[in-house]
C-alpha cells in the first residue's frame, strides 16, 4: 500500500515565505545553507524555524559543509533533517548520524538525462550505491536545484524511499504522482518575481489534494475487489447518499493504510492497554457453573473496562483514526448511551470536538447517561423524530455528516451502516476474541464450546466471535432482543422475525412493515432496540456460521438478577441477554464443555429502570 | 431521447415536488394538476419513508403525515395512474431503495411504466449500487436520475457519463430544505458535467425564492422545489392548491428567458 504522498517547499528564506506555509502546512520546508540564490545563514534560519508551525519539520540544504555547522543547527533544533547535496560519503553519514538518534538523513543524487541510452546506466548505479546506505531517504534532482526536470522515465524500482526534486508544478504533477516518490520537493515553480507565491502555492496544494483522492479511490476499488465489495454474501455494500460517498472512500483508503501503519498500530495498542484497560480479564464463573450443574461458564468482562462497555474498544481506533485524517469533530449515535460515553470520554481524552445524538425515548430512559457525556465535554443532541430511539438517532447523525464531512468524522458504534464501517468496527472490536482464545488457551489449553454474545447492532457479538469464525467446532450464538415476546409487535428481533431489507446502508434483516417501512422495534434494553443487525451477522446467520435466538425482557431482567446474586456482578440488561441463553443451555451441556459469555457492558445505568420494571410488573400480577 | 429529457430541449425547466398522501391521496391529484396548470414542468412525486435519511425536517414531517394517513406504495401507483388521465408532463418518483425493494424490483418498475411514470429518484443509492435496479429500470423505460453533490469532484463524470433523464445536482451539504444562500461553485460542477454529457442538469436543496431560482437558471437547465411546495401544504393543508398555483406560477416566470 501507498502512503500518502509528502510534500517538501523548499528554499524559504523570509518570514512572509513561512507565513504562508504555515497556512497550507506542507510536511517539509527547506533552508539552504549552500551557496544559492535562496541561501540563508544560521541565524536567519533560527529566526524562521521559531516562527514555523510545529507540525512541520525543517530540512537544512548542504553541499560539502563541515559536521560541526550541521550539528551546531540540529542541537539548536533549527532543523529536523539534513539533506546532503554534495559529495559527503557514506562515512559522514555515519558521523551524522552519531549527533542526535532522531536525525534523519537526505542523499541528493543527481539524475542525468544524456545517461539513458548507455549500456552501462550511470543514473542506475549511483542509486544503487546509496540505496543501501544509512542514509534515510534519496532525493533525485537533475541537479542541484536547477529547477528542471529530468526523464522520470529513468526512476525504475528504487527500494528507499525518494523525494523527487526539479521542475514539479502543478501541470506535471499528477505525472509525477505515478513515478511513486516517498515526497516531492517544490522551488521554483512555485515562486513568483523570485519568492515563494502564496497563490502558485495553494494552487499546487489544490491539485495535489484532488490527485490523492483520485488515486485513493482507484486504489479503493481495487481493494475492494479483493474483499468482495464491502460484502458479506449478499449483505453489506454502501447505500447511502452521493454525498457522503467519497468521505466513504476515503475512509476505507486511509483506514486501510492505518491499519499497517506500525506507528499507529502502536499508538492504539497503548491506549487499549493503559487507558482503557485491556486486556480484559476472562473469569471463571464457578457459583453459577456449580449452580447450573452443566458447562464450565467463562464470562469475558468488557464491562471492566474504562467506561464500562466494549465500546471503548471500537471509539479508541476510530476517534485516532479521525485525528490522524485530520479530523477536529466526531459525531456518534448512542441507544443506551453507552457508545455516546465511550465516544464522549475518547473525543475529550484525544482533543476532538463532539456531539451525541440520542432519542428522546432513550434520554428519559438513560438520563445518568446524559449526564455523563456532557460531563465530558459532548454536546447532546435530543432527537424527536419517528420513534425517538436508536434507528432515529442514527439517521439524524448522518445527516448532520452530511452537513459536514470535511471536519467530521462519524464515529459509528456497531458493525452496521455502509461500508467500511462494518469492517472497521468488526476489526476494533475483534480484540475480544482474540484475548478470549489466548487466555482461555492459558487456563484450558482448548477452544471453548460455545460463545455467546447479545445482538443488537452487533458488534460486541462480532467482536466475541470473530477469531472463532473459522474453528468450526466453537458454536457462535447471538442473542437478539425478544421484548415482551416474537409473537407480539413488541420485539426487536431482527433475524428472528426480521426480512432482508436495504437500510442505514446496509443490506441486512430488518424488522419492517408493510411495504418496507422499518418497524418500530422494543426492548427493555435501550442498546438492543434497533431494528436492523450486521450485514455479517446476517451472513452468518445465513450460512448457518452462527445462531441467533431471541430472548425476552423478562427472562433478561430474571438473568440480570441471577448474575447479581451468583456472582457479584451487576451486568447491562443487554448483557443480560446473553447469560439468559447461557442459563438455558448450560445446563445441557457436559461438564467438560465451556461457554464464553461476552459481559459486554456492566449495568449501573440499568438498575433503576429494572427496579421500575419490577414494580410495574408485579402490580399488574396483583 | 427519453420524456424527461424532450422537456429541457426549448426552456428552463421547473421541477417541483409533494410527498404523496400529504394531506390526503386526492389532494396530492389535485396539487400536483395544480403545479402543471401554473407552468411545472415536471413533477417528482414523493412515496414516503419511514427514515428518509437525505431529508430536512420538512420533508421528514411530510413522510410521516403520510404515513400516518396510511398511504401505501399500491395506492400510489393507483393515484398516479387516475392522475395520468389529465396530466401531460413527465412523472418522476422520488423515494428510498427500501420500499422499492421490498415491493419487488420488477413488479415495481412494470408498475411505474403501467401507470405512466417515466423517472426514479432514490436518494440512498449512490452509482456503485445502481446495479440494483438498472436492468429493470431500462426494460420499463424508467429513467434513473443520478444525483451528483458538492463533494462528488472526480467522481462527476463518472456519475454523469451514464446519467439518464437529467442530473439532479445537488446545491448544498447536508439534508433537503429551505436555504438562504448557496454557495457552491455550481458553475464549475457544472461545467464538469458538459464535459461528458448532453444530459441536462437541475439544481435542488435549497431554493425557494424566484430570486435564487433566476440566478441557478442561468447556469442550470432547471431548478428543483421540494421543502418550499411542501412547506405550503404544511400550513395549508387540504386549502393549499391556489397557494401551491400561485407559488409554482411565480417561481416558473422567474426562470424564463
Amino acid at each position: 500500500m501507498k502512503k500518502n504522498l509528502k510534500i517538501k517547499i523548499c528554499g524559504l528564506r523570509r518570514v512572509e515565505d513561512i507565513e504562508i506555509v504555515n497556512k497550507y502546512k506542507p510536511d517539509y520546508v527547506g533552508f539552504v545553507f549552500a551557496e544559492s540564490k535562496r541561501q540563508i545563514n544560521f541565524k536567519q534560519a533560527k529566526i524562521l524555524r521559531n516562527k514555523l508551525d510545529k507540525d512541520i519539520l525543517a530540512v537544512g540544504v548542504f553541499v560539502d559543509s563541515n559536521i560541526e555547522d550541521i550539528a551546531s543547527l540540529i542541537e539548536d533544533n533549527v532543523i529536523d533533517i539534513v539533506q546532503l547535496h554534495g559529495d559527503e560519503d557514506e562515512d559522514f553519514i555515519s558521523e551524522l548520524k552519531k549527533v542526535s538518534d532522531d536525525i534523519k538523513i537526505i542523499k541528493a543524487i543527481e539524475i542525468k538525462n544524456n545517461e539513458i541510452n548507455q549500456d552501462t546506466n550511470v543514473n542506475e548505479i549511483n542509486v544503487k550505491k546509496w540505496e543501501n546506505s544509512s542514509a534515510d531517504y534519496l532525493l533525485l534532482d537533475n541537479g542541484k536545484g536547477t529547477g528542471e526536470t529530468f526523464n522520470w522515465k529513468l526512476i525504475g524500482k528504487i527500494k528507499k524511499p525518494f523525494f523527487l526534486a526539479g521542475g514539479i508544478n502543478s501541470e506535471n504533477i499528477e505525472e509525477a504522482y505515478k513515478f511513486k516518490p516517498f515526497a516531492v520537493d517544490l522551488s521554483s515553480s512555485i515562486e513568483e518575481n523570485g519568492f515563494k507565491s502564496s497563490k502558485k502555492i495553494a494552487e499546487i496544494m489544490k491539485n495535489l489534494n484532488e490527485i490523492k483522492t483520485k488515486n485513493a479511490v482507484n486504489m479503493n476499488r481495487g481493494e475492494d475487489k479483493s474483499m468482495n465489495n464491502g460484502r458479506y454474501g449478499i449483505y453489506g455494500g454502501q447505500y447511502i447518499p452521493e454525498i457522503l460517498m467519497n468521505e466513504l472512500l476515503k475512509l476505507e483508503n486511509q483506514y486501510n493504510f492505518y491499519k499497517n501503519d506500525p506507528k499507529f498500530k502502536k499508538e492504539l495498542q497503548t491506549l487499549l492497554n493503559k487507558y482503557a484497560g485491556r486486556p480484559s480479564l476472562l473469569y471463571f464463573a464457578e457459583n453459577m457453573t456449580k449452580d447450573l450443574k452443566g458447562a464450565k461458564i467463562y464470562l469475558k468482562r468488557e464491562d471492566l473496562n474504562h467506561t464500562g462497555s466494549h465500546k471503548i474498544n471500537n471509539v479508541l481506533g476510530q476517534v485516532l483514526l479521525a485525528k490522524k485524517m485530520g479530523k477536529t469533530r466526531v459525531i456518534a449515535e448512542t441507544g443506551a448511551g453507552q457508545h455516546g460515553v465511550a465516544t464522549a470520554t475518547a473525543a475529550t481524552f484525544l482533543n476532538m470536538e463532539c456531539e451525541i445524538f440520542m432519542g428522546e425515548e432513550d434520554i428519559k430512559r438513560q438520563a445518568l447517561n446524559v449526564y455523563r457525556m456532557e460531563l465530558l465535554k459532548a454536546k447532546v443532541n435530543p432527537v424527536n423524530s419517528g420513534t425517538k430511539t436508536l434507528k432515529d438517532a442514527v439517521n439524524e447523525t448522518m445527516r448532520e455528516w452530511s452537513k459536514r464531512v470535511h471536519d467530521t468524522h462519524y464515529v459509528l458504534g456497531s458493525v452496521m451502516g455502509p461500508h467500511p464501517f462494518p469492517m472497521i468496527v468488526r476489526d476494533f472490536q475483534s480484540v475480544i476474541s482474540q484475548e478470549i482464545k489466548e487466555q482461555l488457551f492459558k487456563l484450558e489449553s482448548k477452544l471453548p464450546s460455545a460463545v455467546v454474545a447479545c445482538v443488537g447492532g452487533g458488534s460486541n457479538a462480532i467482536g466475541s466471535f470473530y477469531h472463532f469464525i473459522n474453528e468450526k467446532e466453537v458454536e457462535l450464538i447471538g442473542c437478539e432482543a425478544g421484548g415482551v415476546g416474537v409473537d407480539s409487535k413488541y420485539h426487536a428481533a431482527s433475524i428472528t422475525k426480521g426480512e432482508v431489507g436495504i437500510f442505514h446502508g446496509m443490506k441486512s434483516y430488518f424488522c419492517q412493515g408493510n411495504y418496507g417501512q422499518i418497524a418500530p422495534v422494543y426492548s427493555i434494553s435501550a442498546g438492543l432496540d434497533y431494528p436492523g443487525i450486521g450485514p455479517e451477522h446476517a451472513h452468518l446467520n445465513d450460512t448457518k456460521r452462527a445462531e441467533y435466538v431471541p430472548i425476552t425482557d423478562d427472562e433478561a431482567v430474571y438473568a440480570f438478577e441471577y448474575l447479581a446474586k451468583q456472582e457479584g456482578i451487576i451486568c447491562a440488561i443487554e448483557s443480560a441477554h446473553a447469560i439468559a441463553h447461557t442459563i438455558k443451555m448450560a445446563e445441557k451441556m457436559k461438564k467438560n464443555d465451556i461457554i464464553v459469555v461476552c459481559l459486554s457492558g456492566r449495568g449501573d445505568k440499568d438498575v433503576e429502570s429494572i427496579k421500575n420494571y419490577k414494580i410495574a410488573k408485579n402490580s399488574y400480577n396483583n | 431521447m427519453s420524456e424527461i429529457t424532450k422537456v429541457f430541449r426549448n426552456e428552463k425547466v421547473f421541477i417541483g415536488f409533494l410527498t404523496a398522501g400529504d394531506p390526503s391521496k386526492e389532494k396530492t391529484v389535485e396539487y400536483i394538476l395544480a403545479m402543471e396548470k401554473a407552468g411545472a414542468d415536471i413533477i417528482e412525486i414523493g412515496i414516503p419513508f419511514s427514515d428518509p435519511i437525505a431529508e430536512g425536517s420538512v420533508i421528514q414531517d411530510a413522510n410521516t403525515r403520510a404515513l400516518s394517513n396510511g398511504v401505501n406504495t399500491d395506492e400510489i401507483f393507483d393515484l398516479v395512474k387516475e392522475l395520468r388521465k389529465e396530466s401531460k408532463i413527465p412523472l418522476s418518483f422520488l423515494t428510498y431503495l427500501n420500499p422499492v425493494f421490498f415491493y419487488g424490483y420488477e413488479k415495481f418498475f412494470k408498475r411505474c411504466y403501467e401507470v405512466g411514470i417515466n423517472g426514479i429518484i432514490i436518494p440512498d443509492l449512490p452509482y456503485e449500487e445502481k446495479g440494483e435496479i438498472s436492468d429493470f429500470a431500462k426494460r420499463y423505460d424508467v429513467d434513473m436520475i443520478s444525483l451528483i453533490a458538492p463533494t462528488s469532484k472526480e467522481r462527476i463524470k463518472m456519475i454523469a457519463r451514464d446519467a439518464t433523464g437529467f442530473i439532479y445536482l445537488v446545491s448544498s451539504m447536508g439534508v433537503t430544505g429551505v436555504r438562504s444562500q448557496i454557495k457552491t461553485d455550481l458553475k464549475e460542477i457544472i461545467n464538469e458535467i458538459k464535459k461528458v454529457t448532453d444530459i441536462p442538469v437541475a439544481v435542488g436543496f435549497g431554493i425557494n425564492t424566484p430570486e435564487q431560482s433566476k440566478e441557478i437558471a442561468k447556469i442550470a437547465d432547471g431548478v428543483i422545489v421540494g421543502s418550499a411546495i411542501v412547506k405550503i401544504i404544511e400550513k395549508h393543508g387540504y386549502n393549499s392548491k391556489k397557494y401551491i398555483e400561485e407559488y409554482v406560477r411565480e417561481m416558473k416566470n422567474a426562470i424564463k428567458i
